[in-house]
């Protein structure tokens, strides 16, 4: 928004009712950013968690390189729903808030 | 090299060089990015007040069923020993589900379960994947083509919609409760919950803390598939324009800006298509197969 809008708001006596509206939006606007981002940081430390000790088991046992893969995605999709877990409640707490 | 970095450098130079109004915030009030996901009737039905009206997500899971049944009707009237290419990716289809299946259900029940397994992931790769196909499909804005109008190009999926995840988990859920009441009669299939080993009083606070995971696994379930391809969309719809739109900046802004996010889109489209669409039909049929195979389970 523009600075400007300041001196507008002064000028053209918007109520407190207003303002508080905004308020209110920006505020829900700003904790679903801070919630969803967050809620990235534990899922995006697991899927490199999982993604690192796949990398050392293949190299200790490229044998079992098939069997560890199927068990790779299975652990890579649990971990990274987990982040869209935080970004549905966030939503819900913006549209529903 | 110096080439290279003369493109974003002039790019960064104009605009910077741009008016401040270039970069000024002026929301675009009229464009509401969740209408993309708002369902409104083809055909009104209601039925005992409940509204069953027609809409593009009963559209989209009708498509998906309908490609899902006919895909393998067709291979199967079309068997050859030599398979063409439909049949062999059928057939690493058939493969997959067949492992999935193998591995967590106990040997006696496969035969039994196999083709609901089969069944659920594809229809859900099948509604997935054309979730990700521009279909006209979006009533709310009409497009006039040679004096017609149709509905506009729209990317939506069934699974995007909370509803039909959850009926599937729902489905899933009470058949490995019936499963397990089945197999091992009701007292012994809730003692089972409780892992082995666990006994007297600390049995008491575990066998509450597994009643509510097995709550939350209705919720994880649904939501992983729901969440999983909305925020795909989600993230197709703001880098794929919807974001440029959105801020509504000056021209030069919202060229910088468009070419960034456009690249993104992209890349989030690839990465959607290739990796998640797959992956998340194939988690959903894995875990329901692993409850399943836990419910019958002798030793939980």
């Amino acid at each position: 928004m523009d600075l400007t809008l300041i001196t507008e708001l002064a000028q053209s006596g918007v109520t407190a009712e207003v303002a508080q509206e905004y308020g209110r939006k920006g505020m829900k606007a700003i904790a679903l950013g801070i919630g969803a981002g967050l809620g990235t940081i534990g899922p995006g430390i697991g899927v490199g968690y999982i993604f690192g000790k796949v990398i050392e088991s293949v190299t200790r046992q490229p044998e079992m390189k098939d069997e560890i893969t199927s068990i790779q995605w299975l652990g890579f999709a649990l971990t990274e729903a987990i982040v869209f877990y935080a970004f549905i409640f966030g939503l819900i707490a913006f549209f529903l808030g | 090299m110096r080439a290279r970095l003369l493109a974003p450098a002039a790019a960064l130079a104009l605009a910077l060089a741009a008016p401040s109004s270039a970069l000024a915030l002026n929301i675009n009030e009229e464009f509401k990015p969740q209408n993309e996901f708002k369902l409104t009737p083809w055909i009104s039905i209601e039925i005992f007040g409940i509204d069953m009206s027609i809409n593009k997500a009963v559209f989209y899971v009708l498509a998906a069923s309908v490609l899902a049944c006919v895909t393998l009707i067709w291979v199967a009237r079309r068997m050859q020993m030599k398979p063409n290419r439909v049949q062999a990716i059928v057939e690493v289809y058939y493969g997959l589900v067949d492992s999935i299946t193998r591995g967590n259900v106990p040997q006696e029940m496969i035969r039994r379960w196999f083709p609901f397994m089969a069944a659920l992931f594809l229809f859900l790769w099948f509604s997935n994947m054309i979730g990700y196909l521009p279909l006209p499909t979006n009533t709310e804005h009409m497009v006039t083509i040679l004096g017609i109008e149709v509905p506009s190009l729209a990317l939506y999926a069934a699974t995007a919609n909370i509803s039909v995840p959850l009926a599937l988990t729902l489905v899933v859920v009470i058949s490995y409760h019936i499963e397990g009441v089945r197999a091992k009669g009701p007292v012994s299939y809730v003692k089972g919950w409780v892992p082995a080993g666990v006994s007297g009083a600390a049995a008491v606070p575990i066998f509450f803390i597994e009643v509510i995971s097995q709550f939350v696994r209705i919720i994880s379930l649904s939501v992983r598939l729901f969440a999983n391809i909305l925020a795909g969309h989600l993230l197709i719809l703001f880098m794929g324009g919807g974001l440029v739109i959105l801020l509504n900046l000056a021209i030069i802004g919202s060229v910088v800006l468009g070419l960034v996010t456009g690249v993104l889109a992209v890349a989030f489209y690839i990465f959607e298509v290739g990796l998640v669409a797959t992956l998340q039909a194939f988690i959903f049929t894995t875990l329901s197969a692993i409850y399943l195979g836990g419910a019958v389970a002798e030793e939980h």
